[in-house]
């Protein structure tokens, strides 16, 4: 057998060894910066995702393919629970339609024109999402040309799943809310209790035995209980306000007894992702 | 015959590479389901069965190994350095073993094995100490390592044959 680590090999060795890891606190530290990714590395990505948009596409075919024949499948009982769901449902539409309008009106009197809760939305189609268990991200059709900015909010059909963490010119990643590296940015949200008394806070982390959102570090004397709606609070940063998170799932003392931390449920289902909106301020 | 195979084994290299994320998009409900994660490596197997099914080694493996690991990084993590260094790492492993292995479906398989875990362990260790992650060794080893062996595992054995069959054809 020949020599397996000879002084040359050694060495080759140790530089690359030093190199990778060169790199990968570089790309670490550019990751954490507020700005976009340099334009060589946009470059490359929008290259890929050229291409991944070409074995994506059947793929995310066959899957809408399997989605349609299990819906055709439960067509009739979800018939019957939805017709039940329409009447209460228009009725809310015409509710909601009144508020806007009166609530536009308002705020005109008063000259209010840009509220924490306006947003306009871009919709984007899931290409892949990272294979590896230590990174929950996805890459979404849409970049910096339809206008999607670093940290602006994602959601999927029912509510916040993540953020957005690099741009390039045709495609972006999102990390979902479910990363719990250190790294990662943390919303801003409210939980708002049957009396309509709010308890702000932000998600410190993720809880992976139960899929709950981590709401710590709160001191509030608000009564919140299990149910209580959690949305996005608008503070601080790029997210609108009244994005929604979930529900209060349950309340409990932290480590040293003196704040409670809320586990909220998340309302989207952060496995199955075929549509996303990117939320701009 | 030796230029079909030098066609066919980048474009199979790249179309494993996005299958890999597309796949892990679509299944992700079953292979993402806590608390088991299980990653899908079809680059590392399209690389081993080159490695192995070429007798007359005469693919650069090497070096689209190190390009398909950069469009890795660059793609799909952005954090770069890892990939790019452990998919050629792997196969620098295989071809020095390769003159002592005695080919059959079992070695190959174990090769297999021990290669997924190689690939695993460095990326996991790698992004501990970039402070990427944080997770323990144990909660590794049971809930990445186990559950992406086992479905790995079944990808391979489906796909041996057919492999086989398409590298016996081409030479």
């Amino acid at each position: 057998m020949q020599k397996f680590f000879s002084n040359r090999k050694l060495v080759i060795a140790i530089i690359i060894l030093i190199i990778s890891f060169g790199l990968m606190s570089v790309s670490v530290a550019i990751r954490n910066r507020k700005s976009t990714p340099p334009l060589v590395q946009q470059f490359g990505n929008d290259v890929a995702g050229a291409i991944d948009r070409v074995v994506a596409l059947p793929v995310n075919g066959l899957q809408s393919a399997t989605t349609s024949v299990s819906d055709l499948l439960n067509t009739y009982q979800e018939n019957q629970k939805l017709k039940k769901q329409v009447d209460q449902l228009a009725q809310a539409k015409v509710n909601a339609q009144t508020a806007t309008a009166e609530n536009k009106q308002l705020r005109k009197e008063l000259k209010l024109n840009q509220s924490l809760s306006d947003y306009t939305a871009v919709t984007a189609n899931v290409l892949t999402r990272t294979p590896s268990s230590w990174m929950n991200q996805l890459v979404i059709s849409k970049g910096a040309t339809a206008g999607v900015k670093k940290n602006m909010p994602v959601m999927s059909q029912s509510g916040l799943i993540g953020r957005v963490v690099e741009v390039n010119q045709t495609n972006s990643k999102v990390e979902l809310i479910s990363n719990t590296s250190s790294s990662a940015d943390k919303f801003a949200i409210q939980v708002t209790n049957s009396a309509g008394k709010t308890v702000n806070g932000i998600v410190t982390g993720f809880d992976k035995s139960d899929n709950y959102i981590q709401m710590g570090s709160v001191t509030s004397s608000v009564k919140i209980k299990k149910g209580d709606k959690v949305v996005t609070s608008g503070l601080g940063g790029l997210t609108p306000k009244g994005l929604y998170v979930g529900t209060v799932a349950k309340i409990k003392q932290d480590d040293y007894g003196l704040a409670s931390e809320v586990e909220i449920k998340p309302a989207a289902d952060l496995t199955d992702l075929t549509v996303v909106t990117v939320a701009e301020q | 015959m030796k230029s079909r195979l030098r066609i066919i084994f980048p474009i199979g290299l790249f179309l494993a590479l996005f299958l890999d994320g597309s796949l892990s998009n679509v299944f992700a409900g079953s292979l993402f389901k806590y608390p088991y994660s299980s990653v899908l490596h079809l680059v590392l197997m399209w690389i081993i069965f080159a490695v192995f099914l070429d007798d007359r080694d005469e693919l650069p493996i090497l070096a689209w190994s190190a390009f398909a690991g950069l469009v890795f990084d660059w793609f799909y993590t952005g954090v770069f350095g890892v990939y790019v260094v452990a998919l050629p790492l792997i196969v620098y492993l295989c071809r020095q073993i390769k003159p002592w292995l005695d080919l059959n479906f079992l070695t190959l398989l174990m090769v297999y094995i021990i290669n997924l875990t190689i690939v695993e362990a460095f990326v996991y260790t790698w992004y501990l100490m970039s402070k990427v992650i944080t997770s323990n060794l144990a909660d590794f080893a049971v809930y990445t390592l186990g559950p992406t062996i086992a479905v790995n595992l079944a990808i391979f054995v489906i796909l041996y044959y057919p492999m086989r069959q398409l590298y016996l054809r081409v030479e």
